[in-house]
């Protein structure tokens, strides 16, 4: 899941056709539907929340699957999923980020061609290759997974951050220092605010990105939802197989939906 | 905030003008790049002087905005001085100094993000001023600046059209009242009729204002228009010709800015020719609200066969013909849109071109901050065209 | 490592070629899937909204769930991995095809049917060449994304270089497992990187010249 930038939602165009003069209120009219928008996900999700939980109370299961199935160790799977993408994403945060700035600056951009070269070719390793060469050199576990899980999901980060920055417009930047705006002035309240929305879509990507490779854990004894796909595969339990699966697709979406509220609340205003 | 209406003897005489800015004074200012064998800008010394506007004009690539660039520092002089005042700015912090240069860009350069006041109150807020003063400062700047400030103040830049954003650029850019203001194509972006309006806003500001402005632009127009001072520009700034308009147009100093001038340089001479040249009717005014029967009567008395009807803020908003007031009991708040406007310090080539644009006979005339001077007649123009051909003539 | 791969090299380009045909193959069929739909929908509003919806939420479903979810029904075996893996080529098509068709001029589209074009040349002849520059990079994005996927795939018996990742990590600690590994996951990348090439060079062959950047 690559091109982020272009992942916001469709809805943005919709408004595009308003006649030039009628500005002021296309804006509000581009929010509602935003919002309108954003209520699909989350009744699709409850939607799924409650079908699960419905088949969940009616079917009939073996007494492997029922142990795995119980509420507590549903909920600890689940758990152990989202701290895996959890302690991922704010590492990727906390490193992407910083990284991408600095390579936007003076003396660091021309490295960013190539930065983005190797990131690029990175990315097109199978997340599963990487997981596996990571634990046979740092050993399994969940430290092992986070790792892998960081370097996979922190391109999309990487490559917003620096597209964010670069494509606000120069004019802009030399505005504020003809005025006499510091140039970390210039970046913490120009250039930072302007990039947020391709920043928080790129943010977006990662966490969708991490919750889905995160079901891959299971093989080097990560732990997660991947668990209960996996040994519904290997055991040929169907009821763990679609449980897992089924789970999965929907904290993807859950969270794909937080970030899209999140997209939409922290958009600087007047863009 | 002047609230007088009388419209006679609007006149702002250019000799009597406020001067707050500094002198400029640029010595052997040299920008070489490196991997080109020839200097961008070439040791230009040049005296720029105190309250007055310097138009930089010259081919695009001729060096100019970089020259105007380096009086804030913004590309780094490679050799020579620059002075602000007597003071030598070369080596001072380049933060501290632009904060004390107002700099104004094409299409204003306003943060899409910050609210038009935020925009307005950037600079003074760097420069520490307590949060009343620059509240009351961003008020004034965009009351200066044509806009209301109730109306305005909490837009964002995108809500507003192109016109507005420059005057908010040109607001920002005087916020914190710096001696000196930097414009770099100020007024690029705009279509003709909206940088007319514009172009004579700013001469109607600094007529208030006296800031020592520095403004690039490859319009020779508007150079003549709005300069005091011209300078012509070759490549590598070599500077041609530096002088009023008047020695410009009737004395290039070479081939090259004969060239540029253009070859209607005689009829160019018109465009020096300032509609606070040429007098002006006097007409009769209602106020919106007012009696109508009583305006009419008024102006039947004086002769006229309009009236330009005025807001509560002493705005023109339309001029209807006796007839259509007489129709209405009070006179109506009506904004025309087509209302052909210019001011006082417009050229009388303006003039005449809004008086076609709106095909009508007439334009009022504007004095300081939107109060009404009078009205140009079509017959007056004409009048000042004949006398300034027979002048270039003779 | 390298006479790991000389010893095996018969085995690995067979592999390479299955991982290879799995991936265009689906790509091919998803991407004729996805035309066909943003065809279908692009002048409709809301059936362009919905599209887009399906291949943003489509987009967020992990593959490995998916894979799960498609082994109730179908079993092991090869039709669960052409299904999923199209499933993912198709989406960013159809979300770029999408946009592409909506961001060709109008005016260009009124002066064909003005001349005479019916409604199916004018899209086949005009809006599709027009949008074609970024169909194609939805197509790009497609083939990377799908690489990994199909990687994955070979867990539930699909075919595949995947099946060298997997092997490694089942003989664990044993001598070949490190290498075979390595092998599965460089050769992915490798094969990435020339099928990438590849597109670019289709691009090239195939945008019209005067739209080419």
């Amino acid at each position: 899941m690559t091109a982020a930038t272009t992942g916001r939602p469709g809805v943005d165009t919709a408004g595009a056709g308003a006649a030039a003069d009628a500005r002021d209120t296309a804006a509000p009219a581009k929010a509602r539907g935003g919002w309108r928008a954003l209520a699909v996900q989350p009744l699709l999700v409850l939607l799924g929340v409650a079908a699960y939980l419905v088949w969940r109370a009616t079917a009939t299961l073996t007494e492997t699957e029922a142990r795995q199935l119980n509420a507590t160790a549903l909920w600890t799977s689940i758990r152990e999923h989202l701290s895996l993408t959890l302690v991922a994403a704010v590492l990727v945060l906390v490193i992407a980020i910083p990284l991408g700035i600095a390579l936007t600056r003076g003396p660091f951009r021309r490295l960013s061609p190539l930065v983005l070269a190797v990131a690029n070719t990175g990315q097109a390793a199978p997340a599963i290759g990487l997981f596996v060469l990571l634990a046979m050199w740092l050993g399994f576990g969940f430290r092992t997974t986070v790792i892998g899980l960081v370097l996979y999901a922190a391109l999309p980060v990487l490559r917003n951050t620096m597209v964010g920055i670069q494509q606000v417009d120069a004019r802009l930047v030399e505005a504020g220092r003809g005025m006499g705006m510091s140039a970390a002035a210039v970046l913490f309240r120009v250039e930072l605010p302007l990039a947020v929305p391709v920043m928080l879509a790129g943010v977006r990507t990662a966490l969708v990105l991490l919750v889905g490779t995160a079901t891959l854990a299971t093989f080097i004894d990560g732990g997660g939802l991947g668990v209960l796909i996996n040994t519904g595969i290997t055991l040929n339990l169907n009821s763990l197989l679609v449980s897992g699966a089924v789970l999965v697709a929907l904290l993807a979406l859950a969270v794909d939906w937080l970030g899209r509220v999140v997209e939409h609340v922290a958009r600087p205003k007047g863009l | 905030m002047s609230d007088t209406k009388a419209p006679a003897g609007a006149t702002v005489a250019s000799s009597g003008r406020r001067a707050s800015g500094l002198p400029i004074r640029l010595e052997g200012v040299t920008k070489r790049y490196p991997g080109q064998d020839k200097p961008a800008v070439d040791a230009v010394t040049l005296e720029l002087p105190a309250g007055r506007t310097t138009m930089f004009v010259g081919p695009s690539g001729c060096g100019k905005t970089t020259l105007l660039k380096m009086i804030n520092r913004l590309i780094e002089p490679t050799s020579g001085k620059i002075f602000l005042g007597d003071e030598d700015v070369t080596g001072q912090d380049p933060d501290q100094l632009r904060r004390r240069i107002g700099y104004v860009i094409q299409a204003g350069g306003l943060f899409p993000h910050m609210t038009v006041g935020a925009n307005v109150a950037l600079v003074p807020k760097m420069l520490g001023w307590e949060k009343k003063k620059v509240a009351g400062r961003v008020d004034e700047l965009l009351d200066l600046v044509g806009l209301d400030p109730t109306v305005y103040r909490d837009r964002y830049p995108r809500e507003l059209s192109g016109g507005q954003q420059q005057r908010v650029g040109v607001a920002r850019g005087l916020a914190a009242d710096p001696p000196v203001l930097l414009m770099d194509e100020p007024f690029g972006a705009v279509d003709p009729i909206t940088r007319q309006r514009l172009q004579d806003e700013m001469l109607r500001i600094q007529d208030e204002l006296g800031k020592t402005i520095v403004c690039v632009t490859h319009d020779f127009d508007e150079a003549v228009k709005l300069g005091d001072k011209i300078v012509v520009f070759d490549v590598g700034a070599r500077v041609v010709q530096h002088g009023t308009p008047e020695e410009v147009l009737s004395d290039p100093a070479e081939q090259y800015v004969a060239d540029f001038v253009g070859a209607g340089a005689t009829l160019k001479q018109l465009t020096l020719a300032r509609v606070e040249d040429v007098e002006l009717r006097q007409v009769t005014t209602a106020t919106v609200g007012g009696d109508s029967a009583a305006a009419v009567a008024v102006a039947r008395a004086a002769g006229d066969d309009f009236v330009v009807v005025l807001d509560q803020r002493g705005r023109p908003v339309s001029w209807p013909t006796l007839a259509e007031l007489g129709r209405t009991t009070s006179v109506p708040g009506t904004v025309d849109a087509r209302l052909p406007v210019v001011g006082l310090r417009s050229t009388l080539n303006d003039a005449l071109d809004t008086m076609l644009a709106a095909s009508q006979a007439g334009v009022v005339v504007m004095g300081n901050r939107d109060s009404l001077a009078g009205v140009l007649t079509i017959e007056s123009v004409m009048a000042a065209i004949r006398q300034a051909r027979a002048a270039v003539a003779g | 490592m390298w006479d790991y791969v000389l010893d095996r090299r018969g085995q690995i380009a067979q592999q390479a070629l299955q991982h290879l045909s799995l991936v265009v193959q689906c790509v091919l069929l998803g991407t004729v899937i996805a035309l066909l739909v943003a065809m279908a929908v692009y002048r409709s509003p809301r059936a362009t909204a919905l599209a887009n919806g399906v291949s943003a939420v489509g987009l967020t479903i992990p593959a490995f769930a998916l894979l799960g979810i498609l082994l109730a029904p179908f079993g092991f075996g090869i039709t669960p991995a052409v299904i999923a893996v199209t499933f993912y080529a198709a989406l960013p098509v159809l979300r770029n095809a999408v946009v592409g068709l909506a961001g060709v001029d109008p005016s260009l589209v009124e002066s064909a049917r003005g001349m005479g074009m019916s409604r199916l040349a004018t899209l086949l002849r005009v809006e599709v060449p027009l949008a074609w520059p970024v169909i194609l990079a939805g197509v790009r994005t497609s083939t990377q994304m799908v690489m990994g996927i199909a990687a994955i795939a070979a867990y539930v018996l699909g075919p595949g270089l995947g099946g060298f990742i997997f092997t490694g990590l089942s003989r664990l600690g044993g001598a070949n497992a490190v290498n075979s590994a390595l092998t599965g996951t460089m050769a992915v990348v490798l094969l990435a990187l020339v099928l990438d090439l590849l597109l670019v060079l289709a691009g090239r062959l195939t945008t019209p010249r005067g739209i080419r950047v």
